[in-house]
């Protein structure tokens, strides 16, 4: 499936909280001429929506449960700022936010804020995702230590010869080093080469 | 009796880099005004306060200041590039008065204290590429100004023509001003792209039409150019190497209503036989009449009533029906495709069924859904690499 487009925001869902009704109508105005559905939350009962964004006034922090702290943390969360003292932004800090906006509200920068929210967050689930797989290889290195020591002992190899080898199986019967390492520590042997 | 009388702000640069289009906007402008100050239907006269920022865009900050602390105005009537209306942008909405904004732009703007009067990316950009894309070819050689109109311009026609399976083959830019383009018309004879689209402004573009006009009849060479900004005067002032240009307009000089040949009428019988209106020219009066129209409806110039009054009326304008959507502050216009010719007009090929919604976020652009993906259409999409 093809992920849709950043910059394309028609049909997406937000979930907006927000305070003053000036700002909430601006905010109104703008989602309509983007085509972006509302749900509006009014920062004290269970959210039960999973919306693709989220818009939060300043005002509503500190949440009040864990669990709503959560359940704003499946989406992207673009901070609406009324003061930027330090102690306020510590509890926006804690949303993690993707984008903020400054209060009072203007059309101008709703567009923009949205964009990156949405970039930033896709990014982030990407890199999110390499630290995963590369946490993942790095706790099979142990295993593939292992082989390389046991090549190089049952094939008189040196340390990148042997290396080289793993490698070589690994590619010809399509694996992972990981893979194959795991199966040399099992067998202890290299597996047959097939083709 | 003696009407009461409004101000309005009138900026527009008549010196500079786009003089040429600056002065359009002035003479459309004045002629809405003087035409609605000698009707008895306005129970007012218009007095306009004619500012010139000379391209400069901070001076377009200065005369807006001047106008509204100074004259006292609440409506303005001009700006032309996009670097100029964010400059008054700021002090309109501070001090809440409402800029008429004529020129057609790149859109990604929605302010309650602008109407945009000028075609929406929607209107000019896409039925021109997807023409070059079903028509041309999905290969397009871009060549812009250094400036917002060419970058977003040339990234909708970026989006469009990948997905047709097709591609950007470069994407010059110069800036504003700027005449060498030797070195872009040398690359044009040495590549021979399929298709050339021009989204160069004011002197820039009239230098690289005519050295693409004349490097390429010197080499042989038949590549059709396109334009979503070309306009008659400017036909003029490039001279008979602008023939041949495919152009995307809400207005040309050749449209075939009775508002139009009536305005051309005038407008000739004012600025004499030889000269024409121009698309932002058009626009600007449009401008006029439809803030007349809306202060007549309101009873007052207080901008918040005047914008309501303004929104969803119908002005059957020189370039067919327009009218405000209340949704976003933009006009409803009619997307024409026409090419120029050698006596300096444009030959209309093609316009929409009826007036198209303004889309200046572009929510509604379905890449996916372009015509140029029909595998009927005789550019059949390219492979390739799949990674």
């Amino acid at each position: 499936m093809t992920k849709p487009s950043s910059f394309s925001l028609r049909g997406r869902k937000a979930l907006v909280a927000i305070k003053d009704e000036r700002d909430a109508s601006i905010v109104r105005r703008q989602f309509e001429r983007l085509g972006i559905d509302i749900v509006t939350w009014d920062g004290d009962a269970h959210i039960d929506c999973r919306p693709d964004v989220t818009l939060i006034d300043d005002e509503f922090l500190p949440l009040a449960s864990p669990a709503q702290r959560t359940s704003l943390g499946r989406s992207p969360v673009i901070a609406l700022l009324g003061t930027e003292t330090p102690s306020r932004l510590k509890l926006v800090l804690e949303l993690d936010p993707a984008s903020f906006l400054v209060k009072p509200l203007r059309s101008a920068g709703i567009y923009a804020a949205l964009v990156l929210a949405f970039e930033r967050s896709e990014r982030t689930n990407e890199l999110k995702q390499q630290v995963l797989k590369l946490e993942q290889r790095l706790r099979s290195r142990r295993v593939v230590l292992a082989a390389v020591l046991q090549v190089m002992h049952t094939h008189a190899l040196a340390e990148p010869a042997a290396f080289a080898l793993i490698r070589r199986a690994a590619m010809e019967q399509r694996k992972t080093i990981e893979e194959i390492s795991a199966e040399i520590t099992a067998n202890g042997s290299l597996p047959r080469a097939t083709g | 009796m003696t009407k009461p009388s409004i101000p309005v702000g009138i900026i527009c640069s008549q010196h500079g880099p786009y003089q040429a289009m600056g002065r359009e906007l002035l003479k459309s402008s004045m002629m809405a005004v003087d035409e609605i100050n000698s009707q008895d239907g306005f129970d007012f006269s218009i007095s306009a306060h004619v500012r010139d920022p000379r391209g400069v865009v901070s001076e377009y900050h200065t005369a807006c200041d001047d106008l509204i602390r100074n004259v006292g105005v609440e409506h303005i009537v001009g700006c032309y590039t996009s670097a100029s209306r964010k400059q008054v942008l700021p002090i309109v909405e501070r001090t809440d008065r409402l800029l008429w904004h004529p020129a057609r732009y790149e859109g990604f703007e929605c302010s309650d204290n602008v109407i945009y009067v000028g075609a929406s990316p929607n209107h000019n950009v896409l039925p021109l590429v997807r023409y070059v894309l079903d028509n041309l070819s999905r290969e397009i050689f871009c060549v812009g100004s250094n400036y917002v109109w060419s970058w977003e311009t040339n990234r909708v026609t970026r989006e469009l023509a990948t997905a047709a399976g097709g591609r950007i083959l470069a994407e010059r830019l110069l800036e504003l001003g700027e005449s060498a383009v030797g070195h872009i018309v040398d690359e044009i004879v040495r590549r021979r792209p399929p298709v050339v689209f021009n989204t160069l402004v004011g002197s820039s573009s009239y230098d690289f039409i005519r050295a693409f006009h004349a490097a390429t009849t010197a080499a042989g060479l038949n590549i059709p150019m396109v334009s979503c900004s070309l306009c008659e005067p400017e036909l003029k002032i490039v001279g008979p190497a602008s023939a041949g240009c495919i152009t995307s307009s809400a207005y040309f000089e050749s449209i075939r209503l009775p508002e139009n040949r009536a305005f051309v009428a005038r407008w000739k019988a004012r600025y004499g036989e030889h000269s024409s209106p121009s698309v932002d020219g058009q626009s600007a009066y449009v401008a006029v009449y439809l803030l007349a129209r809306a202060l007549q409806r309101a009873g007052t110039s207080d901008i918040g009533e005047v914008r309501r009054a303004a929104a969803g009326h119908r002005y059957n304008s020189p370039q067919g029906p327009v009218w405000i959507d209340g949704s976003n502050n933009h006009c409803v216009l009619t997307p024409r495709l026409a090419v120029s010719n050698a006596e300096g007009q444009f030959d209309i090929f093609w316009e929409a069924d009826a007036p198209v919604k303004p889309d200046p976020y572009l929510t509604q652009l379905d890449v996916a859904a372009s015509p140029a993906r029909d595998a009927t259409s005789p550019n059949a999409p390219h492979l390739r690499v799949v990674k």
